[in-house]
């Protein structure tokens, strides 16, 4: 059921319901039959995108940017399957999906297939938990999983297609919201695994840009987990969290340079930079994985 | 006397929004087939995700404005769905956002009404060297969607009539 028809079918049982009483309601229960109607038709109609909004990355995109930079794959980076038995609360659920969402993507990207086809699994069972069962539902995801376990493209369209019936999951759930809480999850896992890279590939000179480059969607994320339908979660330390990254980001000697001057190119990071940056990351990484 | 007016006030009210919960539903399948259909513009470019833009037509001027992230070394695609258009709007791509005066105009275009529309980051990336001479890759683009101003349009209570989307898809060359 649609977020527009959710409400029309509120709207008409408000009305078919006081209508039912209506022989002993009397002039009273007219009254309120035309204000309800009222309020819920503007809440349906005139339900308009906001002036300002973004488009965030998704963690397959994120994971190809890694990739191509020269990223090598680590079994030993990713978060492991087994403790998600340990996530329990609303909160831990959405930010491990996405973290194990990045973990796939990160297996997939980097011909794991089999180490991917155990993320798919956590990933639909923590999808269960957080009422997202649905697209999962009736999807034989594993079998067309296993169906390609050779074939890293149509790997990487099977979660493309999981991707979209997420977003059209959210849509239609009135659950966007929501997306940042995974989406958060998903970006501190893909920055983290680009960290350890940093830290554990000599070879590979062209990551740091690349983790540099990503800090750019911080502001967006922030911006959606503020957004006042998450406030029963307590996500308060989350964004405390985030803020902190971004601003010690945004305080770096190299990245005031940069925007100050205008400069061309990529931010360049210095070894202290991304030293501090890595350990926040780690930080923030190491608090939602241990739940 | 009464009690059959109020029946008649209530089941016009019932007809009246069964009318209205249909053309909704209406409305958002045709926006998931506009979906559909832009995506199949993507072409070789993968499926990176959708922002679909809802507004009503209005007596005065709107700007709807989306941010979009463009990443070094990677081409983007963006397939614009106009067929949820009641009228036509103008979509303007820029390299800022709009609260900044010196903000670069990359592109621009009407008739997307009743139609589908593809621009590519290389084409805004050309642009902005064109004008700012400056041979940098864009970092971020934010297209705006002007909305012109409707005459007789019911702002508080809008139609079907004034009601508008856009489907924006976006892709990306892996």
């Amino acid at each position: 059921m649609t977020k527009f028809a959710i409400p029309i079918l509120g709207i008409t049982l408000g009305l078919l319901l006081p209508g039912c009483n209506g022989n002993d309601s009397g002039d009273k229960g007219e009254l309120n039959i035309v204000d309800t109607t009222q309020t819920s038709d503007e809440a349906s109609i005139n339900f308009e995108s906001p002036d300002e909004d973004y488009h965030l990355p998704s963690p397959l995109q994120i994971a190809s940017i890694f990739k191509k930079s020269g990223l090598q794959y680590n079994s030993a980076a990713t978060n492991p399957t087994e403790v998600a038995a340990n996530y329990t609360d609303e909160l831990e659920l959405l930010l491990n999906f996405g973290v194990y969402s990045a973990d796939m993507a990160y297996c997939v990207m980097n011909n794991q297939p089999n180490e991917g086809r155990k993320y798919l699994k956590v990933i639909t069972e923590l999808a269960a938990k957080i009422g997202m069962e649905a697209v999962f539902e009736n999807a034989d995801l594993i079998d067309r999983f296993n169906a390609n376990i050779e074939n890293s493209d149509s790997l990487e369209i099977l979660m493309v297609d999981i991707h979209e019936r997420s977003e059209k999951y959210l849509d239609e759930n009135d659950m966007e919201h929501q997306s940042s809480v995974h989406f958060s999850g998903a970006w501190i896992e893909g920055m983290y695994l680009g960290v350890y890279d940093f830290e554990n590939n000599n070879s590979n000179d062209g990551i740091g840009t690349k983790i540099a480059e990503q800090m750019a969607i911080l502001h967006n994320i922030i911006k959606g987990l503020k957004d006042p339908r998450n406030d029963g979660m307590e996500i308060e330390w989350l964004i405390t969290d985030l803020s902190e990254i971004e601003n010690t980001f945004n305080n770096f000697d190299s990245v005031k340079n940069y925007y100050e001057n205008d400069m061309p190119g990529e931010i360049n990071l210095i070894e202290s930079e991304y030293n501090k940056l890595g350990s926040l990351i780690k930080a923030l990484r190491t608090k939602i994985t241990n739940g | 006397m009464k009690k059959i007016l109020t029946f008649i006030g209530i089941l016009s009210f019932v007809v009246l929004f069964a009318q209205t919960a249909a053309n909704l539903t209406e409305f958002k399948e045709n926006i998931a087939e506009q979906k559909a259909e832009a995506k199949s513009k993507l072409k070789a470019y993968r499926y990176d995700g959708s922002k679909i833009t809802y507004f009503n037509f209005k007596t005065y001027k709107q700007v709807k404005e989306v941010e979009i992230y463009l990443f070094n070394e990677t081409d983007y695609r963006f397939s614009f769905n106009g067929k949820s258009l009641p009228n036509d709007i103008t979509v303007a791509i820029y390299d800022k956002d709009k609260s900044a005066e010196d903000r670069v105009l990359l592109k621009e275009f009407t008739n997307i009404i009743g139609d589908n529309i593809v621009v590519e980051s290389s084409e805004l990336n050309d642009s902005y060297l064109v004008q700012k001479n400056e041979k940098v890759r864009l970092k971020r683009v934010y297209v705006d969607y002007i909305i012109p101003e409707t005459a007789g349009a019911q702002n508080k209570e809008p139609t079907m009539k004034e009601r508008g989307a856009v489907v924006l898809v976006m892709g990306y060359k892996n």
